[in-house]
This record gives structure tokens, sequence and C-alpha cells, in this order.
């Protein structure tokens, strides 16, 4: 096995044995989504503006929106800083091996538990409470990598600038419950006041769960989303490669 | 046989704090070269530019006959580090950081072989948060060893460790040289020093301020080395003009000659020529640590401010 190949293998397993990070990647979600599907009872269709949809539809598609935001704005950033706040990226870089190649193994991990975790969510919300499945699955695929990979990034970036693992938790948490909360995925944006829809309309987890609900509900994709999810990227890649330098 | 490690006039900014100001020193191949100093007298900047972890402001460094800064990419795979304040992720299990270190280079030992000789077979499925501080730094050395290097860098290697553990830690840096690479460590404990190390150089507010062998640090020290014995003959002024010896004074029969160097054997040869065999003879060296003081300025002074220096 390649240095690189070996590195990822290694880090997937060391993410296995973090309790914080699969907790809040596996089971919260899975949690939240029981709890919203149970508290909102099937409606005559159109649950959320969406023409046919029961409330385990929409929760599901948007759901999968906060599992990337979990492992972006929570699991990687914490996982990163603690790696520079104890020595660790340090250690690695006396043995030649680069910042940016450790920084990108842990978000090739982060992009397999995403997937990993929206798998089961779809499993167990097919299982359990027969929520229906993609309507263009090709769209919604497409939406769930930009989706991830953008926020994957923005974990990168908020892993180099925090000071501490402390810290990178701390902000990871007032990015994440905001967003997870106004993104759609809390309450549905349809019954939002005008005032606190124009304040979800710039939350990127809005643009990420929009991505994914209307192409799984069979609505348009808004290519706007994709558009700024690919913005925010660039910033972020742009930024961190220019810090991961110093690191 | 050119010198492994040269560094020349190095210096390091970090914004408006200048922590080494003017630093040269060589080590040469098969040494157990040692960085003394007090903490903040920028010893690990030293290595850490001398190791291509840290781009020095100005100066030069070569190792292996590599221009260490221009080309330290070439270097990276020759060198083993232990660094200060470093960690490993707490969940890494012993075999799988050796495993993971040993994939970044080609050929070196195969990494079985260091878990068997650094004694860390039995804790092979220990996850690193797990270990003893002894065991984790045993672990830090086996994984400076993975890629076979030239060149040792140990900082601070024994910060932390039991005294038992730490003459254990000396036994096995001793055994990195005998395989014949270079060994360069950093430390403030003046015991270590002297029983490790083949040169030293100190250095104390960013500047060399001495180098060479423990023992010719002790010898050429101000402080001088005390030479004593009883004797009753009265008339001794022929010992003042032996060249090593600075001062005698006497009180009754107890005389104490001060001197530096062979002040000892020229005493000795001198008192045989004047028929005076005392069975009493005898030199109090200053301690390594004593001549360490005077030089870093102990840290007892204040300066005007009242700061302790």
């Amino acid at each position: 096995m390649g240095a690189f190949a070996k590195l990822t293998w290694v880090e997937l397993k060391l993410f296995t044995r973090e309790p914080f990070a699969v907790i809040f990647t596996f089971a919260f979600p899975l949690i939240v989504l029981i709890v919203l599907i149970n508290s909102f009872q099937p409606e005559e269709g159109g649950f959320g503006g969406f023409g046919e949809a029961d409330p385990q539809d929409y929760y599901l598609a948007s759901y999968v929106g906060v599992v990337i935001a979990a492992v972006g704005l929570i699991a990687l950033p914490v996982h990163i800083a603690t790696y520079r706040d104890r020595g660790i990226l340090r250690r690695f870089r006396a043995s030649s091996l680069a910042a940016w190649t450790i920084v990108g193994a842990q978000a090739i991990v982060g992009l397999l538990m995403a997937i990993a975790s929206s798998i089961a969510l779809i499993v167990f919300a097919r299982v359990f409470y027969d929520a229906a499945m993609p309507e263009s699955p090709g769209l919604v695929l497409i939406g769930f990598l930009v989706g991830t990979i953008t926020f994957l990034s923005v974990g990168v970036l908020l892993g180099i600038v925090t000071r501490n693992a402390r810290g990178a938790q701390a902000v990871g948490m007032m990015l994440f419950f905001p967003m997870f909360l106004m993104s759609g995925a809390g309450p549905p944006r349809d019954i939002m006041s005008s005032g606190m829809r124009s304040v979800s309309d710039v939350l990127p987890l809005t643009w990420v769960v929009s991505s994914l609900q209307n192409p799984w509900l069979g609505e348009d994709m808004e290519w706007s989303n994709l558009i700024l999810l690919g913005g925010l990227l660039a910033v972020c890649v742009v930024l961190s490669m220019r810090l991961l330098r110093r690191v | 046989m050119p010198p492994v490690i040269e560094v020349e006039h190095l210096q390091k900014r970090y914004g408006s704090l200048e922590a080494v100001k003017d630093v040269s020193f060589s080590v040469e191949q098969g040494e157990i070269f040692g960085i003394l100093g007090p903490n903040g007298a920028g010893k690990t900047s030293t290595v850490e530019c001398v190791q291509g972890l840290r781009e020095p402001s100005s100066g030069s460094i070569r190792m292996l006959g590599i221009d260490a800064i221009g080309q330290r990419s070439q270097l990276r795979g020759r060198i083993g580090s232990q660094l200060q304040e470093s960690a490993l992720p707490d969940r890494m299990k012993v075999w799988e950081a050796l495993d993971l270190f040993a994939s970044f280079t080609t050929g070196g030992p195969d990494w079985k072989v260091l878990l068997e000789q650094w004694g860390l077979t039995e804790k092979a499925k220990t996850s690193f948060a797990d270990l003893s501080g002894g065991q984790q730094q045993r672990l830090f050395i086996a994984l400076a060893l993975v890629n076979e290097p030239e060149v040792v860098f140990l900082d601070e290697l024994t910060q932390g460790l039991d005294p038992g553990a730490r003459r254990v830690a000396w036994d096995l840096i001793r055994e990195i040289r005998a395989r014949g690479a270079t060994v360069v460590i950093v430390t403030h404990y003046m015991d270590e020093a002297e029983q490790l190390c083949d040169r030293l150089a100190v250095i104390s507010g960013g500047e060399i301020v001495a180098t060479g062998r423990p023992q010719e640090l002790i010898a050429n020290s101000e402080r001088g080395i005390k030479v004593r014995f009883s004797t009753q003959q009265q008339d001794l002024t022929w010992l003042e003009s032996i060249d090593a010896v600075s001062a005698v004074s006497r009180h009754g029969d107890a005389v104490e000659v001060t001197g530096s160097g062979p002040v000892l054997a020229m005493t000795a040869s001198a008192l045989v020529a004047h028929g005076i065999v005392p069975a009493d003879l005898r030199a109090l060296q200053p301690s390594l640590e004593d001549v360490y003081l005077d030089m870093i300025g102990s840290g007892e002074e204040a300066d005007a401010n009242g700061r302790v220096r």
C-alpha cells in the first residue's frame, strides 16, 4: 500500500475510534430524523411546499444535508485542529509528509463517512418509514458531491484558522446549529417568516439542502445554489492552501 | 572527513523577536552532539531550522554535504527527528504508527525489528494515549529511526522521564550512535550533557557562548580547578611559577592551588620533583552545572528592574 493510501486507511480507523465524531456523523442526524418524522403526521401530500411529499420524504432529503454539515463543520475541523494543536501535524511534517497530504487524507475520510452515514439514513428511512427514493438520482448525487466537497473545504479552513480543538468545536457548533435549524432541515422553509427566510437564503447549508431536496422530490434543480457552493469551495481551497504552508 | 552538519551565522526572527541571533557550530560524523541552554535560549529554533522545519532568516546550513535550506527535500529521507511537544493521535496504536511512518520511506529496517529493539513488542496493540511517558518516548525514537537515518535529532528526549527511564534512554541513544548515526540532542539536563555528549554547544540569548567537550568546558572555565593537599614544608613559592597555576593559598598545613587545564598533573609532578608526596592530593573540579550557570549568567541574578534574567 502506498503512503497516502495507508495514511487514509489509518485515518479512517482513527475516525471510527472517535466517539464524538461518530455520534455527530451517524447517530445525531438519525435521532433528529426519527424525532421530526414522528412529530409531523403525514398531511394530504405537499409537506414543506413539495407536491406529493410526506414528512419522511422531505426530512430524509434534508437530513443528508445535515450529515454533510456535521462532518464538515464539526468532525473535520475538530480533528484537524487537534492535529495542529498537539503537534501531530509537525511530527508528520518532520517525516517529510506535507501538511496538505494529511489534511487531504482526512477530507477523503470525511467524504467516505458522509457517504456511509447518508446510506445508513436512507436505508433506515426506507425500511422503517417507507420514505421516497430520489426522483432524479443523478442530480441528487451531483448535489451531494458538490455540497459535501464544499463543506469539507469549509471544515479544512476552520481546522486551520481556529486556535485549538476547543476553539474549533465552539466555532463549528456555532455555525452548525443555526444552519441546521434554518436551512430547511428543521422547520420547513415554507412556514418561515420572510425575515427568517432571507437569513436562510444566505446559509450555505440551505444551498446544499435545496440541491438535495429539489431533485429528490421531483422539482427542478436550482443551479444557482450549486454555483454559490462552487464559489465557496474555491475561496476555502485558496485560503487553506495559503495558510497550510505556515502551519 | 568533512563535518556532517555545518551551521554558519544562523539567524531566526519571529516578527520582532530575535530567537536566534548568530549561531555557528559543526557536528562531526558519529558524534553525540549536545545543544544546551536555558528555556527560550533558541535551542529548539536552531535545531528546527537545521532539520528544515523552519525557514532561517539568514545564515547557511550544510548537512551531509547538501545545502539544507535550498535543497532540504533531498535531506528529509536521511534524517530522523524526535520533536519537542509533538504527539501522535491518541487512538493510534503503536504498530499502526510504525507501519504508517515506515510507508513514508523506501528501504529502512523492518519496523517489526524496531518494535522488538525498543521493547515495544508487548505494547504493539496499545493506543498512543495509553502508553507511559517512557514508552511514548521509545516509540518516538523508533519512529525517528524508521528510515535508517544518518543524522538523528532528539529534542528534550528525556523531559518528564523518571531517573530510571532516563538511564534507559541514554543507553538507547548510545546504541543509535553505535549503529553509525550522528546524533544531535537538545537538553537542559547537565548530567545528560556530561554523561552522553561527546561535544556540547551552550546557547544563551540566541548566541553560542561556548563549545567543546564537557571536560574541556569544565577545565577551561574561569572558576578553575582547585588542587588540595597537606604538607609541612613552608616554602612553596615555586608552585606559583607553574603555567597552569593561578594562585596558591594555605591555612596551616592545608594548601590550595587554583589553576586551569592540566593543573593537577603539573602540580603533582612539581611536588614529586621537590620530594613532597602528599597522601591526600586531590583535585576539586567545578561541576558542569557550575560552569554552565556561569556561562549563561546564573538565574539568581536579577537585572535593574528586578526581573530575573
